[in-house]
């Protein structure tokens, strides 16, 4: 298995793995937002739902031990490309300009993916902090159900700061990290170059958007 | 022509040897031409430093007509100056007004130290080809000039992978100081021929292997080296060495 190692220690392989975590931890936050934009069908189908899933405790240890693997592989790459790309470069130029065209922002997402991510770290912490490992004061929405729990914890102002931040970032970092991910993938073709970039961009503004809906919601 | 030219005042970037300091130096230069080169001016700029008795700005250069790849300048933090699909010795003058300061650095990255001024040590580049290999080809005779078919859209797309020059402007305007659009220039004018398709696996693996290790960074895909690439190469020729290079892993016998 030493060519495995090799090619997943290879710039290339790295990107792979750094491409196929990101899409994968994709997959989990389509899969959490459906889940929790039950809150507009209401209490009773948000419940059940909450429910349903923290039936079978041992599928959802198994489910979260791997999307932390998942994440901290992602996380882990990310430090380390870094580093090296930081090194390669040496001495910094005293005058930098970009030669793109047609770019959409002068800020562009692909050079704060780092910061960005960190910013999206920052923002699970606060949530795991409410939601697995209740960090903070408990008491006034201790024993209510997942449906109150949830309207009670989106109107708390640290949350609707926090949370909305982290939406941003996640906007921001998806908005290069999906069409990223493709090309990482060597998924580049002419017929559908323009859906992955454009597809990419609709997909962080509708995750952007979308969780950032519960929190108007919960505050309206 | 015209009558008075430009007043410029160049930042130059000096540096004595690889193990010096080096610090930015400014210049005068007035009267300059439009119609001069950027490296026309370096020349004017020189004659007149080696007049006083300075040591002239050190640059590489070589054909100055954009197809060797030995220019290699960043101008105002853009490699090979503001101009598209254009190398430093086919940038002119009129692309500046008068009274600009213009900034000039070498190439930054860790696998091209300095050696003098603004001339950087490219070699790894070569390096990279050399791990490249050999392509197995008929010896004796010409073979029929048709009896190996090649498709006319994959013979464009080798042709246009094959108009890399080499000059790493790639390497210098990507913020990973990656050289990815190089690598994958050199691979992808190889596998998309047939005659390239013997070595194909061991080609890419050897490459990437020899990009790595002489120290460049990671793609990004932020698309700076397509935009800086005098030659016009595009990035999907990176993702093409992505796909070659997950073959190459997957389905070859290479590193069995």
């Amino acid at each position: 298995m030493n060519w495995l190692r090799c090619a997943l220690s290879s710039s290339v392989g790295k990107k792979f793995l750094m491409a196929i975590t990101g899409l994968l931890l994709c997959g989990f936050l389509v899969v959490h937002l459906a889940g929790n934009l039950l809150l507009f069908a209401g209490d009773e189908a948000y419940n059940a739902y909450a429910h349903k899933l923290h039936e079978n405790e041992n599928l959802l240890h198994v489910a979260s031990t791997g999307l932390a693997l998942i994440f901290f592989t992602h996380l882990y790459l990310a430090v380390s490309l870094t580093t090296e790309n930081r090194i390669a470069r040496g001495r910094g130029y005293a005058e930098n300009q970009t030669k793109r065209e047609n770019l959409i922002s002068k800020v562009r997402p692909e050079s704060w993916m780092l910061a960005t991510g960190l910013g999206l770290l920052a923002y699970l912490l606060l949530h795991l902090a409410d939601f697995t490992f209740h960090w903070r004061d408990v008491s006034h929405y201790q024993g209510l159900e997942p449906f109150d729990k949830a309207a009670s914890l989106l109107t708390d102002p640290v949350t609707i700061i926090g949370y909305t931040a982290g939406f941003a970032f996640l906007f921001a970092h998806l908005s290069h990290g999906m069409s990223s991910a493709f090309q990482s993938l060597g998924l580049n073709h002419p017929k559908y170059n323009s859906l992955i970039k454009w597809g990419g961009i609709g997909f962080a503004l509708a995750l952007g958007l979308g969780n950032f809906s519960l929190v108007v919601w919960a505050n309206l | 022509m015209s009558g008075q030219g430009m007043n410029l005042t160049l930042r130059v970037w000096r540096q004595a040897g690889s193990e010096a300091k080096g610090e930015f130096r400014f210049y005068q230069l007035n009267n300059v031409s439009e119609h001069m080169s950027f490296l026309e001016m370096l020349d004017v700029l020189n004659e007149r430093l080696i007049k006083l008795g300075e040591e002239p700005v050190a640059f590489d250069h070589d054909c100055r007509e954009g197809i060797c790849g030995m220019c290699s300048l960043m101008i105002n933090g853009q490699a090979h100056g503001p101009d598209n699909e254009t190398t430093t010795c086919q940038l002119h003058m009129r692309r500046f007004r008068d009274g600009d300061t213009i900034t000039i650095e070498p190439w930054r990255a860790k696998a091209f130290p300095v050696i003098r001024d603004l001339v950087v040590d490219r070699t790894s580049l070569d390096r990279v080809i050399s791990a490249g290999g050999f392509v197995s080809i008929n010896a004796g005779n010409a073979p029929d000039a048709n009896c190996l078919l090649v498709p006319k859209q994959d013979q464009e797309k080798a042709m246009d992978a094959a108009a890399c020059i080499g000059c790493g402007a790639c390497v210098a305007a990507c913020k990973n100081a990656s050289a990815m659009l190089f690598t994958s220039a050199k691979v992808s004018q190889m596998a998309l021929l047939p005659q390239g398709k013997p070595e194909r696996a061991q080609r890419v693996l050897k490459m990437v292997a020899q990009m790595d290790e002489e120290g460049f960074g990671s793609c990004t895909n932020t698309s700076e080296c397509e935009a800086a690439c005098p030659a016009g190469i595009s990035v999907d020729n990176i993702a093409r060495l992505n796909r070659e290079y997950l073959k190459a892993v997957v389905f070859s016998d290479e590193g069995v």
